[in-house]
Formats: C-alpha cells, structure tokens, sequence
C-alpha cells in the first residue's frame, strides 16, 4: 500500500488535518475519502477524541461552510431544516436557513433525538435537496454529513434503523488515541495554533473538480465482478440475517475510486476494496441475533468473507 | 467451494455426456444392418474413444492427436497394406484423397473411394460430437436431438426390418436423462443456487425413481395390438401402384402360391425337418411351368394324381435314359411340420413308411402327396425313407444338344416348357442372346447363364427386394434395375433366359440340404432344415440325359455331380467346374466357413486384441523395465524440477519481445514462485503478495513487475515496452529460484 505516494493535494489537505489533530490520519483520509465520494460519514465514538476538531479543520482545509448540529431530543425537524417566519416589515414569510444549509455538517449525536427529526437530516443526505412549506431548497455542493453516534448510552436514544444506516458511505471509530500520541496531544495543546488560524488548501471549486474526476477512475469488470462476489457472500453468510444490498456494492466501488484517486491511481486495485470493505460493509449487515449472543461483529463476519474470496489475478474470459 | 462446485459439474457433466452419446450411437447401430457399410464397431469404438476423452477433460490437443491417430490406423487397417508405421501408405493415402477431392468438385459422388468416404463418416461423426457437447454444455438444449433420434428409430422400425424394440427404450432412457439434468442445471444457474444442495440431490433422486417406475410400469402393463395395421404394405402397394394385394413382406418358408413374386422377407428359424442322408442334395417340393410376368402357375387345368403305395416306383421320370451313371442311396425324413406333401430328393424311386400311410404323385406338379391310408384320423407322418438314384450327368451327352431338332422332344413338351409371356421385354431376350452368343451347345448355354448371375451387379438380399410393379415385368426388373434379390430372382430369370432361347426349363421348389448337424452312427449324415432353407432353382432339360437342376443364385450351390471325362473346358464356362466334384463333407464345411466368415469382418478388434496380447506376451519383460526406467526418470526429473524448470522457462521467453507477452510471463513466474514454496493465498492480493516475494528474496523486482501486471489487469493497459524494461527483473526473480 505505501508503495503509491499520495495525491499532493490531497496530502496537503491531511497535513493541515494533522497540524490540529494528532495521530488520527486513517480516520482523516477515510473522511476523505467519503467526502470525494459524495456521500456520508458516521461516527461511532464516545465524546471527547476530537471528532469536532477533525471536522472542522477539514472543512476550513476545502474552503467550506461548517455547521453543527447538536441533536437533543426536543430538537424540531425545522431546527435542522430552518424556517419560515413572518417579516411584519416587509409584511410577508422569509425563510431562515436552518444549519443543514451548509457545506460540511457535524451531526453530533444524532441517535439522541427523534427519528422525525433523524429523518429530516437524513433526506437531505439523499436527496440534497429540503423542502420547507412546500418549497424545495436546493443543497450547496459538495454537501457532507458527518454523524457521529454515542454507542455507550443507550437510555433514551433511539438508534438509527437500518434502512437509514445504509445512507451513510463510510461507518468508523475514532478511538482513543495512543500514550505517545496523547502526550503529544497535550503538547501541542499548549503551543498549537488555534484551529483558526489553519489556510484553506483548495476552494470548493477545484473540491467539485475533484469529485468529478474520481468518477473517471477505471474499475475493471474483474474487480467490479469482486465487488459483487463479496456483497453475495454476505447474503448467504450463515451468520448474517440481512447482507449487504447492491447500493452497498455502489458504494464500495465509489470509495475505492476516491481511494485510488488519493493514492494517484486512475485504477481500482483488489487492496482497495480490502483496505474499504469493512468500513463500507459492516454498518450494512444485520447479524443474526444467536450470531449476536457468540459476540461475532459485522467487522469479523466481513474480514472472514474477504478471506474466502478469490482476489481476481487474471483476466476475465468471456 | 468453488473446487466442490467444479467437482460437482463434471460429475453432471459425465452423465450428460454419457447419455449424449447413447443418443449418438443409436443412430449408428441401424446403419450396419441397413446398409452395406461393414465394420461399423470402429466407429462406435471413435464414439467411445472421444466420450472418455471428453469425460476426462483432455486438452483439446491430445484429445485431437488421439482421435487422428485414430482415424488414420482404422482406415490404414481397413484400406491400405504393409505396416502402420512404414509410412509408405501415408502416400498413397494422400494421392486418394486428392482424387477424391477432385471428384468431389466434380459432383462425381459415386467415383468417391471406400476410404475417402470413411474419412469422411469419422468427420462427421466428429463434427456430431462436437455438436453434441455444444448443446450440452452451452445450450443446455437436447430436446431437438433426442426428438430426431427418436423420429430415426421409430421410422426405421416400421419401414425396414430393423427392430428398434430396445433402442426406443435406451434412446427413451438417455433422452430423459439429459433432459432433465439439463432442466436442472438451467434452474440452478438461472436462480444461482449452488449445486451440490439439496435440491440438485432432491431433484435426481426423483428423477431416478420417476424413470425407474415408468419403465418397470412400461414393461409391465399388459400392450395392445395396434389399431392400424403395419402401414407398410399400404405405402409400398401404393407407391407401386400394384393394386390391393400386393405381397408385402412375408416370412420365408414354403408356400405353394407363387403368382406373386417379389418383396422382402424376413428370416424364420422354425424346424420344419430332420434328415439323415448319406449325400448332401437339394429337396424338391414341386415345379411351375407357367411364367407369367409376374410369378409363377402351373399349366394342369386340373390335379393329374396318381396313387402309388409304399411298395410302388414313384411314378416319375427324371432321366431320359436307363444307361445313365447312378448311385442308389436313401435318405430319412422327419417331418417336424404337418405338411400334406413330402420333401425328396431328384432321382427318387420309392417312397417307405412304417405308418399307415398312402401317397399319390402329382406329375405335372412333380409334387408328392401323403395320406393315412384308411382315411381315418391318424398321427401325422413323422418319419419316412427315400429311395433314390443319385445321377451322375454325362457332360458328353448332354453337350450333344445344340437345337430342338432332336427325335425325342416332343412339340408339345417343348410348347410348356419354353412358355413365356407375350408381353415379355424384347432387352431380356436379347441379354440371352448376348450372354451366350459364344456358346454352341445347350449346355454350355445354361453354364453361361448361370455364371452370369455370379457377377458383381448381382446382389443377393432377402429385405430389399422390390416387388414388380403393374407395369412391370419381374424377371425383367430384376436383371436390369433392382439386380437385387433372392432365389425366387435367380432362378425365375435363369428359367426365363433359357425359355427365351428354346431351351426348355422348369422352375423348382424346394428345400437346400438345411444345416449340417452331426454324423449318425449308422454314417448318415444329419441335417436340420428350418423355413430359412426353403429355396428354389432350375432345371434344364436334356434329350439325352433328362432334367439337369442348375443352381444360379448366388452363393448357393447344388451338389450335382457331372461326368467332365471328354468335355474339354471351353474357353468362356466357367473354370471352377471341378469345385462341383467336392467331396460332400469338405462342400459342408466351406459352407459352414461361408457363414461364419460373412459375419467375420476382415478388420476386427478381436485380431487387433490378439496381436496385443501376443506382443505383450513376448515383450512384457521388456516393457516392464522400459516403463520402470522411465518412471524412475520421470520420477527424479519431478523431484529436481525446481532446478531444471527455470531455465525451461527462461528458456520459453528467451525469444518473446512483444508486450503481449508479459501478463504471460507474469502468471508463470506466479506459478514458478509458488512451486518454489512462496505460496499465494487466494484471498491475498498481488501487490501484498509481491511484498512477501520481495521480503524474501530482498529484491524490489516483484514489486516493479507487479505493479505491471495490475496495471494491464485492472486498468486493461499495458505501457509500451512494459516487458522490455521488465524481462530483465523477471529473469532475475526466476534466476533467483534457482540459487
């Protein structure tokens, strides 16, 4: 994997990501690679190893909007959304954008409030798109989610079901940094510059373009063919109960384009889709609840598929 | 999973192959009985060969090296001379196919050689083959194969003689079969279920039972006739517009009405008698005189008997003069069938039995009758001896006879006996004329004629056999269109050739002297005459000798003896005439030779066999420690191959420079390596694969290669002069090897 060097844009992007955020550069480039995909990011992790900070330092690294959302369980769908309020001056309705109206959004915590309001945020991710009062608000681009989950409470939290687990592109964990890396944490907290102190390395622009680009990456049948040969194995896996739908192979395939792109590749390798599989597949499956009781994870049931599938090594022949 | 997948399709794949060819073969079995293609076990052995070749899954190179190999040594075997591996047919092999690809762009088919058109049917089958196994594998649709062989079978069997009673039962049999697996394998695929569950087992189990029950049931239940009589000889009549009783095919054995000739028959092995009888003779039943065109009548208006007792001469006379040669001899009779008249011998004098039995004699007929005596109901007749004089004919007297004005022959004698139709075709006269416009005497006239018939035009054939239309004349057809026929041909046309040059002639019924069966202590020799012995032949008629029985069917031969002291051989009879003078029991035993050589083909497996054996028997020693040597060999170069094989495969690419050439390069070298000991994990990637390689080895060369090869395997490109820069990093990994 090391063998390819980075995309130097890209490189720089993580570079600033690191200069506020220490050690986290797997969760950094994974971000990104949501991010260069279009799609979402979900977060499962207790509170405090700087999911925030990560976010933010990303956002101001592409130039774009960041707002966060704290979701609380009184908050209203238009909270989220935003609202039309009656001007008296002007003697008619003006819409007040809600935070969703911006370019990378930190969804902190969105298991704790309603699924009315889950569901708001949630059709915004698909379509890109709000309607409020019966008008349809267009979403800037690029429009990124990042949501982020407590797994510890589970008193008065209503988790997402899995039909909207299945929007998100990416589901990671941050984790605890380690003893080196968090006494440097704490160095740096003395003597680093303030996160608004971090430059932009590209515009929202040249973002578009890159977005744009990754869909030009080739994905050769063999591997498309691989991709698909995964997703049936977790259909039929004895300890899954639902396996992954092909919007999941989509999404596979979208994230190995950006992974690609970021290692300079205009092609999509079988390490790729080993290297992404497990955080594109897990949050798709549901297991089986006696494969639950045995303490199998989503993460094992797809490692032990990927060791059973053939890694393509010739060319098809039709 | 994908290894029991493989597994289990190949073992699919047997059946349905097996089944294929069971399909296939039946379409050949017919043609050995059918047609006059001989040896047809090489080509059921070529069906077989390719069927386990294509069951073991041969590389198409050997499988086709095999199969020519094959080709050339059967038709080398059947076709050419000298040694297999002199080579020195392989030219003459050539010239013929040349001369017969010319014919074949002439459209001259029949000029096409006997081995040209061998060549040709192993082509074909091939190409069947190949079809086959493409409808099998690819289509998964047999149903159109199985629907035609069905189609063959069952037309055959109603058309001709050959009896698809089992075939419609083995073709019934392998057709479902394949059908249904193919169903199966169908399903499975469309709905991607994986084989090997419990539905492909569910499936077959029914399957087996399904046709297990339907054919126990298929056999069990009671048949009825069927509705419609044999449509036969329905089309035939038809078709030949003769009528509403036209013969069809009858069942051969004896019959007095003979007004009809013609059409196939098919054999009947019945006894009808048993005999002891010191020489080997024809039985005489009774003789036609009337030839009407179409059969044979008899001239008397009315039955003309004549009673005689056991103690009385028949009332006949067959020779013309007392001073003839004789033998007296006796043979025994045992009827096994009830027939109302007796079975003897040419020349016979009386008639004994010990039962209560009269007999009276038709002269015109030359049939014998018997009765009980006393009129009462009495056991049949089941044993009889006949007396009679075996004549030796004086060629000299018989060569005497050159034209009618002879004292003896009487107009009205010669009126009967040289009758014929008016509306006889002119073409059979004149081929009288011409066959014997050579000979002077009448008996040399007859000679011509009988030889005449032991032409190769001539074939001799009980099923396809046509029967004469209203049109036409039966001995006129047979000698020039169908030239295909049985005795009643043979002999009706020699009688009418004869006729139709003056010589007078009779047609004759009767029986051959049947299967010889053993010698009786008392020296008689024992035979078994079935309906399949029922025959019939001439006699020509000599002033100074009497009636002469003249054999001219083919491959049939009457044991009559002839007297050749002053006949010098005349240039055009035939020469072969001391063959007549046989000793009885060595005639016997070339006949018995004759039938089973007809059914011994000259190419057999068996000799084939033979020769094997007896090589091995001699050289098996030998082979034994050749093959041991080389075992031991092969044994060690396996063992060592890791030291010789990379240069072989050095070797192989020395001389490759295309860039083509480098995704093959690569998957050897995967291959090499893996052989050497760096196993590939099928789950582990190329490029973590080439790490370890490169760890192992401290080298970066698999690294730079691989990199390469995913590039042309998931981009589907390959960089100009990829393989020029890399062939040298790639030598050295399989160099390293080596080290």
């Amino acid at each position: 994997m090391s063998r390819d060097s980075m995309n130097p844009t890209i490189e720089r992007i993580l570079k600033n990501i690191e200069n506020v955020m220490i050690g986290k550069r797997k969760v950094a480039e994974l971000s990104l690679v949501a991010l260069l995909a279009e799609g979402h990011v979900l977060l499962e992790d207790v509170p405090g190893v700087g999911k925030t900070m990560m976010v933010r330092a990303l956002a101001k690294s592409v130039s774009a909007q960041f707002r966060r959302i704290q979701f609380t369980p009184d908050l209203l769908p238009s909270d989220v959304t935003g609202v039309s309020i009656y001007n008296p001056k002007e003697m008619e309705f003006q819409f007040k954008p809600g935070p969703i109206m911006g370019n990378i959004i930190l969804a902190d915590e969105i298991n704790r409030t309603s699924p009315k309001t889950q569901s708001a945020l949630l059709e915004g991710m698909e379509e890109s798109s709000v309607t409020i009062d019966g008008v349809t608000h267009i979403l800037d681009k690029p429009f990124f989610v990042m949501a982020t989950q407590n797994p510890i409470e589970y008193e008065g939290t209503y988790p997402l079901p899995e039909a909207q687990l299945d929007r998100f592109l990416l589901k990671m964990k941050m984790g605890y940094p380690s003893v080196e890396e968090e006494i440097e944490v704490l160095n740096s907290t003395q003597r680093m510059a303030p996160i608004d102190d971090l430059e932009p390395v590209i515009d929202l622009e040249e973002l578009r373009d890159i977005q744009q680009e990754i869909k030009l990456v080739t994905v050769n049948d063999s591997i498309k063919r691989y991709i698909v040969e995964i997703a049936n194995q977790s259909r039929t896996h004895e300890s899954v109960y639902l396996g992954v739908s092909p919007r999941g192979s989509i999404a596979l395939m979208k994230a190995a384009q950006a992974y690609a792109y970021i290692y300079r590749r205009d092609y999509v390798l079988p390490d790729d889709i080993q290297y992404l599989a497990p955080n594109v597949f897990a949050h798709r499956l549901i297991l089986r609840s006696d494969a639950k009781f045995d303490g199998i994870t989503a993460d094992e049931v797809i490692s032990e598929i990927l060791t059973r599938v053939s890694v393509p090594v010739q060319r098809l022949v039709k | 999973m994908t290894n029991q997948q493989s597994q289990s399709f190949s073992f699919m794949a047997m059946i349905l192959n097996l089944c294929g060819y069971f399909l296939l073969m039946e379409w050949l079995y017919p043609i050995d009985m059918l047609t006059d293609t001989s040896n047809i076990s090489v080509f059921i052995y070529y069906l077989a060969i390719s069927l386990l070749m294509s069951i073991f899954r041969m590389r198409n190179v050997l499988r086709w090296s095999i199969k020519i190999v094959y080709i050339l040594y059967v038709l080398h075997y059947l076709y050419f001379r000298g040694s297999f591996f002199q080579f020195t047919w392989i030219d003459d092999f050539s010239k013929d196919i040349f001369i017969n690809l010319t014919s074949v762009f002439q459209s001259d088919w029949s000029g096409l050689t006997e081995s040209f058109r061998s060549l040709l049917f192993f082509v074909l089958l091939s190409l069947m083959t190949y079809l086959i196994s493409y409808w099998l594998v690819n289509r998964k649709q047999i149903f159109l194969f199985f629907f035609m062989t069905l189609l063959y079978i069952t037309v055959l069997d109603t058309f001709t003689p050959y009896n698809a009673d089992q075939a419609i039962v083995r073709t019934m049999i392998a057709g479902f079969v394949v059908m249904s697996l193919l169903t199966l394998n169908r399903i499975l695929e469309r709905e991607g279920i994986r084989k090997y569950s419990g539905v492909s087992r569910r499936w077959i189990t029914s399957l087996v039972v399904m046709l297990g029950f339907s054919i126990i049931i298929g056999f069990g239940l009671p048949k009825a006739e069927p509705i419609w009589p044999d449509p036969v000889p329905y089309i035939t009549s038809y078709s030949e517009d003769s009528g509403n009783d036209g013969p069809g095919i009858s069942k051969v054995g004896y019959g007095t009405d003979d007004s009809r000739l013609g059409g196939p028959f098919i054999g009947d092995n019945t006894r009808v008698y048993f005999t002891h009888t010191e020489s080997r003779h024809y039985w005489k039943v009774e003789t036609k005189d009337i030839y009407t065109g179409k059969g044979w009548e008899t001239s008397a208006e009315k039955e003309q008997r004549i009673p005689f007792g056991t103690v009385d001469p028949i009332p006949a006379s067959s020779f013309a003069s007392p001073e003839m040669e004789f033998t007296e001899r006796t043979s025994v009779v045992y009827p096994l069938v009830d027939y109302p008249h007796l079975i003897y011998p040419l020349g016979s004098q009386y008639v004994q039995t010990n039962q209560d039995y009269t007999f009276e004699y038709d002269s015109k007929l030359e049939k014998i009758y018997s009765f009980p005596s006393s009129g009462a109901a009495l056991p049949n007749l089941d044993e009889y001896t006949v007396q009679y004089n075996s004549p030796r004919y004086s060629v000299k007297a018989m060569m005497q006879t050159v034209n009618h004005n002879h004292p003896s022959l009487d107009r009205e004698f010669l009126e009967v006996y040289t009758q014929l139709p008016e509306n006889l075709p002119q073409r059979v006269k004149d081929l009288a004329l011409e066959i014997t416009k050579e000979e002077a005497t009448w008996f040399d006239k007859a000679r011509a004629i009988e030889d005449y018939f032991d032409r190769p035009e001539y074939k001799y054939d009980q099923t396809n056999v046509a029967i004469p239309g209203e049109e036409d004349d039966y001995v006129d057809q047979f000698l020039f269109e169908t030239m295909t026929g049985y005795c009643d041909n043979f002999s009706t046309s020699m009688v009418v050739l004869l006729r139709s040059l003056g010589i007078p002639a009779k047609w004759v019924k009767g029986y051959t002297e049947g299967e010889f069966r053993g010698t009786a202590e008392s020296g008689k020799r024992l035979y078994e005459i079935t309906n399949n012995n029922a025959h019939s032949w001439v006699e020509v008629y000599f002033p100074e000798v009497g009636w002469v029985p003249f054999e001219p069917t083919k491959g049939f031969s009457n044991n009559v003896q002839f007297n050749f002291d002053n006949y010098s051989t005349n240039q055009n009879s035939s020469a072969n005439t001391p063959e007549q003078e046989n000793n009885p029991e060595e005639e016997t035993l070339q006949a018995e030779q004759q039938t089973t050589s007809s059914s011994n083909s000259p190419y057999s497996f068996q000799v084939l066999w033979d020769s094997i054996i007896l090589f091995l028997s001699e050289a098996w020693k030998k082979i034994l420690a050749a093959s041991l040597i080389l075992g031991m060999v092969l044994l060690g170069l396996y063992k060592i191959r890791l030291k010789w094989l990379p240069y072989f495969i050095l070797f192989r690419f020395k001389r490759r420079r295309q860039d083509d050439d480098f995704p093959a390069a690569y998957l050897v070298l995967l291959t090499h390596l893996n052989r050497y000991g760096l196993r590939r994990e099928d789950n582990q990637t190329l490029r973590d694969y080439a790490a370890d390689v490169d760890e192992y080895f401290s080298s970066k060369e698999m690294g730079v290669l691989t990199s390469h090869y995913e590039r042309y395997l998931y981009k589907g490109h390959l960089e100009k002069g990829s393989w020029d820069e890399t062939k040298e990093l790639w030598e050295n990994l399989i160099k390293k090897t080596i080290a």
